[in-house]
């Protein structure tokens, strides 16, 4: 019994313990690339640092607006019952499919229509420019942030939050003083990784906002842009500093401290 | 203080009502039924967590089917307690005080209070309500129903989840409760022996509709219906037929049985249930001399089985002229005094004062 126990969590480990190698080769394959001095020089130049910039604030800000719009939306999902649910359920669902790229294009080809003219009229232009990379990320982000969200408030049980009403509380009181204490860590851990994939998002953010040095090159962007000019220096330095910061965001969501809930 | 008209609601395909109830001023009601009745559903729509579909809701003479249940100043104390996770035992009692904007001085006041009559002195401290134990989440959730001091309390199945000793030391608390502050209290449970002993009027839901509301002897003794008389184990349940009406209205079964109470335009010929409780029965003692309440129904038997349980025995006695099994309860005093053994015989008496009568309905089944 003993001996059939010990195989089987061998065999449930072996695969995880082959998937950890794999990614510990990826990781490692760009030490035979790196260079300190390299890696210095690289980080020191302008474009990189505005690349690492514009990263760091285009996937803070489309996190913040995913988050805002996804919380109420994914309490919505959680617990009020409205006809066609099932239906945008589903719906809301579809950028998490659909490949980045052919998002990217959906709001490009959006621009030229009526409301897109329009809203060039009034001086608010999208395409090639930062607001464009926030949009990008958000359309992209926005679902991962709503289909965790949902999770988060269906495990809150509802009998506090009638509760808390029973107890003086309006709706938004009882929300506010029970549901969002209570969903505090899904919903840290819903932004810390909204952050993480917003930050690594390409395919959306090349086709709105293009590669721009300087001006629109992300960190993803910038990585692509060197490859392909075969400049492997700067290309190491900015997947090193993207595993950084991935790295940074893992161990972020696992630091979120265990609800009491 | 709570008046319930023709209140119905939905779930799904369930449907609870029209149901009619009125509680008075510090009174004690427990509404007793099976698991799935819809005492729950029935609370939440008088709370305003569930909209009504049809009827009406009055508290203090305030119609308040449509206002939000923030509103309705009714505390509840849930089957699951729902304790916040996230505050602390105090934080938790006060929950309520700090959202009715309850006088900070007054809170304060009734939280003492409270710690005393719940004996929360020990815990009301500590930061970590999921580390309490059962007995202490129950007062908690109990105090912190209690400190905005609400006049109405409804409580859901709150002691199912305790031992045998902690529920009823909450019991004698709840009791103290409903004197000593005067709360109108509304209990929903399946646990007979909590309804009888706390309710002091029990209302029996079966599949959404109360089916009978009274004292604890009118229900207890004096059935309505036989899914009542099921429900609360009545188990000497007999079907027959009327046979004679007597001069003092009192009815003559087929069955031999006689003087059972009447019913509302009783008939000779009539199909009913004729019932009496276990523990009424009485086994007549040749040696003893009895009195004219016990020559009536009195049948020969042999017992045929004994059951033992806790603090009581139970006697199956098949009587011998019609051959049908009636259960005897004794305390196990009795049963050591008489020292009955199977196939024994014996005589029993259906006191006429303990019997029922139920007018059979077509869909009726006696058990």
């Amino acid at each position: 019994m003993l001996r059939r126990d010990t195989i089987f969590k061998g065999a449930m480990l072996l695969p995880l313990v082959v998937l950890c190698g794999y990614f510990l080769l990826l990781v490692g394959s760009q030490s035979a690339f790196f260079s300190m001095t390299d890696f210095l020089e690289q980080i020191g130049q302008k474009d990189i640092r505005s690349a690492i910039a514009l990263s760091l604030i285009a996937a803070t800000a489309s996190t913040v607006i995913a988050v805002i719009i996804a919380i109420p939306a994914a309490y919505a999902l959680a617990r009020i019952d409205f006809p066609g649910k099932r239906l945008v359920d589903t719906f809301i669902d579809l950028p998490m499919v659909l490949t980045p790229i052919a998002l990217g294009t959906l709001i490009l080809m959006s621009w030229n229509t009526s409301i897109g003219r329009l809203l060039s009229d009034i001086g608010i232009t999208l395409p090639f420019t930062f607001a464009g990379i926030i949009l990008a990320q958000f359309t992209v982000v926005v679902a991962i942030s709503v289909r965790m969200l949902k999770a988060t408030f269906e495990q809150v049980d509802p009998r506090q939050e009638q509760v808390a009403r029973l107890l003086g509380c309006s709706a938004f009181e009882s929300f506010l003083h029970v549901t969002l204490p209570l969903a505090r860590r899904g919903i840290l851990a819903a932004i810390i990784l909204t952050w993480a994939r917003a930050i690594g998002e390409f395919g959306a953010t090349v086709m709105v906002a293009g590669t721009a040095r300087g001006q629109t090159a992300t960190l993803p962007s910038s990585i692509y842009l060197a490859m392909s000019m075969a400049d492997l220096p700067r290309a190491v330095t900015l997947v090193v500093i993207l595993i950084g910061i991935s790295l940074l965001v893992l161990f972020g969501v696992r630091m979120v401290p265990e609800s009491r809930g | 203080m709570i008046r319930i008209e023709q209140l119905t609601t939905r779930q799904g395909s369930f449907t609870l009502g029209p149901i009619d109830l009125d509680l008075g001023e510090s009174s004690y009601l427990t509404i007793l039924g099976p698991s799935g009745a819809g005492k729950t559903l029935f609370l939440e729509a008088c709370m305003g967590l569930l909209t009504a579909h049809s009827g009406r809701v009055w508290i203090n003479g305030t119609d308040v089917t449509h206002i939000p249940p923030e509103q309705r100043h009714i505390s509840y104390l849930p089957q699951d307690l729902a304790l916040f996770p996230h505050l602390g035992v105090k934080e938790n009692i006060l929950f309520g005080a700090r959202h009715r904007k309850v006088d900070k001085e007054l809170a304060e006041s009734r939280l003492g209070e409270l710690l005393d009559l719940l004996d929360l002195h020990g815990i009301v401290n500590r930061h970590d309500v999921t580390s309490l134990s059962g007995g202490e989440k129950q007062r908690v959730a109990l105090a912190r129903a209690l400190l905005p001091g609400p006049r109405l309390l409804f409580l859901d199945e709150p002691f199912s989840a305790l031992d045998a000793t902690i529920r009823r030391q909450l019991q004698v608390s709840l009791r103290e409760i409903n004197r000593q502050l005067g709360v109108t209290i509304l209990h929903v449970t399946h646990d007979q022996e909590e309804a009888f002993m706390l309710g002091e009027r029990i209302a029996v839901m079966i599949a959404g509709r109360l089916r009978q509301i009274g004292d604890r002897d009118n229900i207890y003794y004096q059935p309505e219906s036989l899914d009542v008389a099921n429900f609360l184990r009545n188990q000497n349940i007999y079907d027959t037929t009327v046979a004679a009406i007597a001069a003092d209205g009192s009815l003559q079964m087929e069955n031999s049985i006689t003087g059972a109470p009447s019913y509302p335009g009783a008939q000779v010929g009539d199909h009913v249930a004729v019932g009496i409780r276990s523990e009424e029965i009485v086994i007549i003692r040749s040696n003893k001399p009895i009195g004219p309440e016990l020559q009536q129904n009195l049948f020969d038997g042999t017992v045929k089985d004994i059951l033992a349980f806790g603090g009581t025995h139970t006697l199956i006695v098949e009587v011998l002229s019609t051959g049908t099994c009636v259960d005897v309860e004794l305390p196990n005093c009795a049963m050591r005094d008489l020292g009955y053994n199977i196939g024994d015989e014996l005589q029993i008496c259906l006191r006429r004062h303990s019997l029922w009568t139920i007018k059979k309905e077509v869909n009726d089944v006696a058990v």
